[in-house]
């Protein structure tokens, strides 16, 4: 039995994008949740310094640390974004793997 | 001869690819990211302990010279040591590259933490108005980490 090549695209795209769609609002509302909190973070270390309660140098740091713990934030942001891509792949390949089998005539599992 | 060599290299090609379509299609799953770690979640878990340990001591030791740096190297020089275990198991697992990277964050944060309060001299205490930005950030790191570790336990309860 010859492949419906567009018939097995076809699957695979929308296994792809519905897998996709699940993960992606968890992954978007985490990432606004913690730029809030950096935001505010910031906001207090920029009063502290106007305040006088901190001089330039702890300042910097204060910055530093945050613009630190922002990146490892993103860090995860970007690690989850490759898990549901990694998700949506598997989820493609296992839509169509009962209907190669069946074309190729084996089973491939 | 050339031509013989690749034609040798061309078919190799082709039967690499044909290998890899077999093998993706015969319930080899892609993975991108590395498998979950319990150690790396149990060291970490515990490392958020003792830095939520250290800022509510120091919110309590409101007086020179006991909140100074002095008085409290320990806890930087344990966790230095708790840091860098959780780098080198991170490298020891494959596809691992974004926890090796959030680790050495994670040092990197820690050395700027001891600068700020070796600044405050034995005569100053980090504040409670600047221990909470930095209780921010340190629990916002901890959580990431923590995040990605517990959404690589794929099919497993979470």
């Amino acid at each position: 039995m010859a492949l419906d090549i567009n018939a097995v695209a076809q699957s695979m795209g929308t296994a792809f994008l519905s897998s996709l769609k699940n993960d992606a609002p968890s992954i978007k509302t985490y990432a606004e949740e913690e730029g809030k909190k950096f935001a505010q973070s910031l906001a207090m270390i920029e009063a502290l310094k106007i305040a006088g309660k901190i001089d330039e140098a702890e300042a910097k740091l204060h910055l530093e640390i945050q613009k630190n713990a922002t990146r490892t934030v993103f860090l995860t942001v970007r690690g989850l974004g490759a898990l549901a891509v990694e998700n949506a792949i598997n989820a493609a390949l296992s839509a169509v793997r009962g209907m190669v089998n069946t074309a190729l005539g084996i089973s491939l599992l | 001869m050339i031509s013989y060599v690749m034609e040798t290299r061309r078919r190799g090609l082709f039967l690499g690819v044909i290998v890899s379509v077999i093998a993706l299609l015969s319930g080899c799953a892609i993975q991108l990211v590395s498998s979950y770690d319990e150690k790396t979640d149990v060291a970490v878990t515990a490392l958020q302990r003792k830095f939520e340990s250290f800022f509510v001591k120091l919110e309590s030791l409101k007086v020179p010279p006991a909140c100074g740096y002095e008085k409290n190297k320990s806890f930087y020089d344990e966790s230095k040591v708790d840091v860098s275990a959780i780098q080198v198991r991170a490298a020891a697992v494959p596809l691992n590259e974004i926890v090796i990277e959030q680790a050495k964050s994670l040092f990197e944060n820690l050395e700027r933490l001891e600068q700020l309060h070796k600044l405050k001299g034995e005569t100053r205490c980090l504040s409670s108005d600047e221990i909470q930005p930095l209780r921010q950030a340190f629990t916002s790191s901890f959580i990431a980490i923590l995040k990605l570790e517990l959404a690589k336990k794929r099919g497993q309860a979470k």
